[in-house]
């Protein structure tokens, strides 16, 4: 009795090699290679400046990387953008939102943008709406929401289309913990469903419940990459030891900790 | 003073590396400068001649006159953010120093101090001096009088600063700032009509206005012209009325300065709240009607118009140029010469959406445009359109005056003003997609969209030159049967333009298509950074 052969396994959903970028001649982000399974919850995380959003924008076809290769879903980010833009959602960390929109009008022209029926789109919003509690406000301008209605419109635009990789830069800066809880139970939901989701925070406690797979990127090139056993595992740190201790441990070394001689 | 010192030299940093991190800012400050300060050296030589032959000839309208004169500039500069979305000097946002240990009187001292050395600013120097000079009888009288107008154009100056503050307390309020910012700029438009009724209306208005300004001299009440009748006083040598004058001018000043100080404390403490809390008035529930991606870019592009003050009232003021064109035919060529004339108009009306910049419209939402995976030649057809919706006022306009002037030439009018739009609006595609630039948000500076540089203002001409010819053969067939004296021919020579055009305007947004998949990662960085600086 032979042994059946093992499946193969599923492409990545995500595949970046060789990715760089660089303005006036510095390296924003230094020739990273990794690759993120299909329906994997994969943490991007890094101090300021060190190139995650450079990074989000390169993979979301917004910013031409100097160098380097990217496949989403299979497909050549240079030679298939328009597809691939089909395929992903993105969450940006500015909002660039119509802000002479109503809630209800963007989230409607964002269907209308992906190609849904003018009934998908309606059914979606309406949906969208009561699950991010934004029914009350659906008709007042976006100039009038507050940050975190904001926060959650763009989100909703970005699910809008059923997107099966979804990039989301900071989706929790700015928001209050009540908005925060529904953002993180519904990234929960999503990721159940099998949508891979590159997500970026400064909230490492967040990152750690949340995500199967981190890597930490620090000034343009990734220091650490697996998940959080294999990265304790690797950068021998104990065994109890937090996301941000071993976060800090790689990007925070040369803190300085003197004080200040002035302040008694 | 070390603060204010500080403050000032802040200002003047800021000023300084906003040229240094935009090259192009200061490239076009050094183009710009010989024909300022030519204008400027114009304007001075200009009043220093009326103010002595009127000193000679007609002293009693003097005073009276030159009182309007400084009022009408004080309004006006105090209005310019409002009336033109242009302010002649930026005030300073003091706001982002208040949380310093700092009196806002030294707040408002360095912002009036600083705004000294603003071009706008500087360039009015000789024009100062140039009134000075012209009332002053004698060379001893000079500094007294250049004294006095100096004191009126500091008054203009610091009142600009309390109107600034006003503006800004108001328009925390964003529905009062976009009615604020709609209602201004109609004003202004209709306003900037006045010459030409004037004109029409005939100079022998002057008269009564002249009789008007002596007998009653009510601009004697104005703190604006203080400064200058001082400075007229002094050049005769009336030293009791200068002095008088001058000691009104000063205090008015000082009033202004400590009214300004008194807003900054208290406006931005929210012990006066001039707008109150933005209400966010409902919208009717969200109908998307059009069809298909282009219609729901066309809707949405339609929308966030007529919900964007500077936008809707850009869209009213495209009736000024039309108008003013047609008013000029009309007074050369009069009603027989009218029809021919307009067709050359409405080819210019169309050709003006050059330089319409659809892509920049979209500022900081252009992110969000070249995320969604629409065709991009639909982008562009959708951008376009809304573009010539926009334009309609405009037409409309050529529409009435060949309708009132001469009917018979409508059909024609119109199809030039198309083609010529239509043709204007592909080529504008390419400027766009090679020079990307954000449009200014509204009430904001025209400077602070970002600038395209001296190469793509040549190239800009060229492209220009290059969509006039593009239209012309339609135009021309638009004007053919006026040449041949056979009207019937219209039947067929304007459907047959209109076809042509739109084949040649699907043709260049196409390519425009292309272009900007191969240029969407550029487009995007250079439109954002230009938005950034909005």
């Amino acid at each position: 009795m032979g042994d059946a052969p093992a499946p193969a396994p599923p492409a990545p959903a995500i595949e970046v090699s060789g990715l760089r970028k660089v303005f006036r001649g510095r390296p924003a982000v230094d020739g990273i290679s990794f690759s993120v399974s299909r329906g994997r919850f994969f943490g991007f995380l890094g101090p300021n400046g060190a190139g995650k959003s450079t990074t989000i924008k390169m993979l979301t076809g917004l910013l031409r990387p100097t160098a380097g290769q990217v496949r989403i879903e299979g497909l050549d980010l240079e030679a298939d953008l328009l597809a691939i833009k089909r395929l992903i959602g993105i969450l940006p960390e500015e909002l660039p939102l119509y802000e002479r929109l109503t809630g209800e009008e963007y989230l409607q022209f964002t269907g209308r943008m992906y190609g849904l029926g003018r009934e998908e789109t309606r059914g979606r919003t309406d949906e969208l709406l009561e699950f991010l509690s934004l029914t009350e406000d659906r008709r007042k301008l976006i100039v009038d929401y507050s940050q975190g209605m904001r926060k959650k419109t763009a989100l909703a635009a970005a699910l809008i289309h059923n997107p099966r990789v979804l990039f989301l830069d900071e989706p929790l800066n700015g928001i209050d913990p009540v908005s925060g809880r529904v953002v993180t139970d519904l990234l929960r939901r999503l990721a159940g469903k099998g949508v891979t989701l590159f997500f970026t925070s400064h909230v490492l406690d967040v990152v750690e419940r949340l995500c199967e797979e981190v890597a930490i990127i620090d000034r343009g090139r990734i220091v650490a990459q697996g998940t959080l056993d294999q990265i304790r595992t690797q950068r021998e740190v104990g065994r109890d030891a937090t996301l941000e201790d071993v976060f800090l441990k790689l990007v925070a070394a040369d803190v300085r900790r003197e004080d200040l001689s002035w302040i008694a | 003073m070390d603060r204010l010192i500080a403050l000032v030299a802040l200002r003047w940093k800021l000023e300084l590396r906003a040229m240094r991190w935009a090259p192009e800012r200061l490239v076009g400050l050094l183009i710009a400068l010989p024909m300022l300060l030519l204008m400027s050296a114009f304007a001075a030589a200009a009043v220093f001649f009326g103010v002595r032959s009127l000193a000679a000839s007609d002293p009693e309208v003097l005073l009276p006159l030159a009182s309007l004169g400084a009022t009408v500039v004080g309004l006006f500069w105090l209005l310019s953010p409002l009336l033109t979305g242009v302010a002649l000097s930026e005030t300073h946002d003091v706001t982002r120093l208040l949380h310093f240990p700092v009196p806002a009187r030294t707040l408002v001292a360095s912002s009036l101090l600083a705004n000294l050395i603003q071009p706008a600013v500087l360039a009015k120097m000789p024009v100062v001096l140039g009134v000075a000079v012209g009332a002053s009888a004698s060379a001893a009288a000079w500094p007294a009088a250049f004294a006095g107008v100096a004191l009126s154009f500091a008054f203009i100056l610091a009142a600009d600063q309390v109107a600034t503050l006003v503006l800004h307390g108001l328009f925390r309020n964003r529905r009062a700032r976009d009615i604020g910012l709609f209602v201004g700029l109609a004003l202004g438009f209709v306003l900037s009509l006045l010459p030409l009724l004037f004109f029409a209306a005939g100079l022998p208005r002057l008269g009564a206005l002249r009789r008007l300004l002596v007998e009653r001299d009510v601009f004697v009440l104005s703190p604006f012209a203080w400064g200058v009748r001082a400075a007229i006083h002094a050049g005769r040598g009336e030293s009791v009325a200068f002095a008088a004058y001058a000691a009104a001018a000063t205090a008015a000043l000082a009033l202004t300065m400590g009214v300004a100080a008194v807003l900054v404390r208290r406006i931005h403490r929210g012990e006066v709240d001039l707008g109150g809390p933005s209400a966010g008035v409902e919208a009717p529930p969200a109908r998307m009607v059009l069809p298909g991606a282009i219609g729901a870019l066309l809707e949405k592009d339609l929308r966030v118009a007529w919900r964007d003050p500077a936008l809707k009232a850009t869209a009213l003021m495209g009736m000024a140029g039309p108008l003013l064109f047609l008013f000029f035919v009309f007074q050369a060529r009069g009603p027989q010469g009218f029809g021919r004339g307009l067709l050359l108009v409405a080819a210019f009306v169309g050709a003006s959406s050059f330089g319409g910049n659809a892509l920049g419209l979209e500022r900081r939402g252009i992110a969000l445009l070249l995320s969604l995976p629409v065709e991009r030649w639909r982008v562009l057809a959708a951008k376009n359109a809304g573009a010539l919706i926009l334009r309609l006022p405009g037409l409309l306009v050529l529409a009435a005056g060949a309708l009132v002037a001469s009917p018979a030439f409508l059909p024609a009018a119109l199809t030039a003003a198309l083609c010529a739009a239509m043709l204007a609006a592909g080529v504008d595609n390419y400027f766009s997609i090679l020079f990307p630039v954000s449009v200014p948000e509204p009430g904001k500076s025209l400077a602070s969209g970002g600038r395209r540089g001296f190469g793509a203002a040549v190239l800009g001409a060229f492209l220009f030159t290059g969509a006039l010819a593009l239209a012309s053969p339609f135009v021309f067939l638009a004007w053919v049967p006026v040449l041949l004296g056979r009207p019937a021919l219209w039947l067929v020579s304007l459907p047959l333009a209109l076809a042509g055009a739109a084949a040649v305007y699907a043709m260049l947004v196409a390519g425009a298509a292309g272009l900007l998949e191969r240029r969407e990662p550029e487009v995007l960085e250079r439109m954002l950074a230009s938005a950034g600086d909005a």
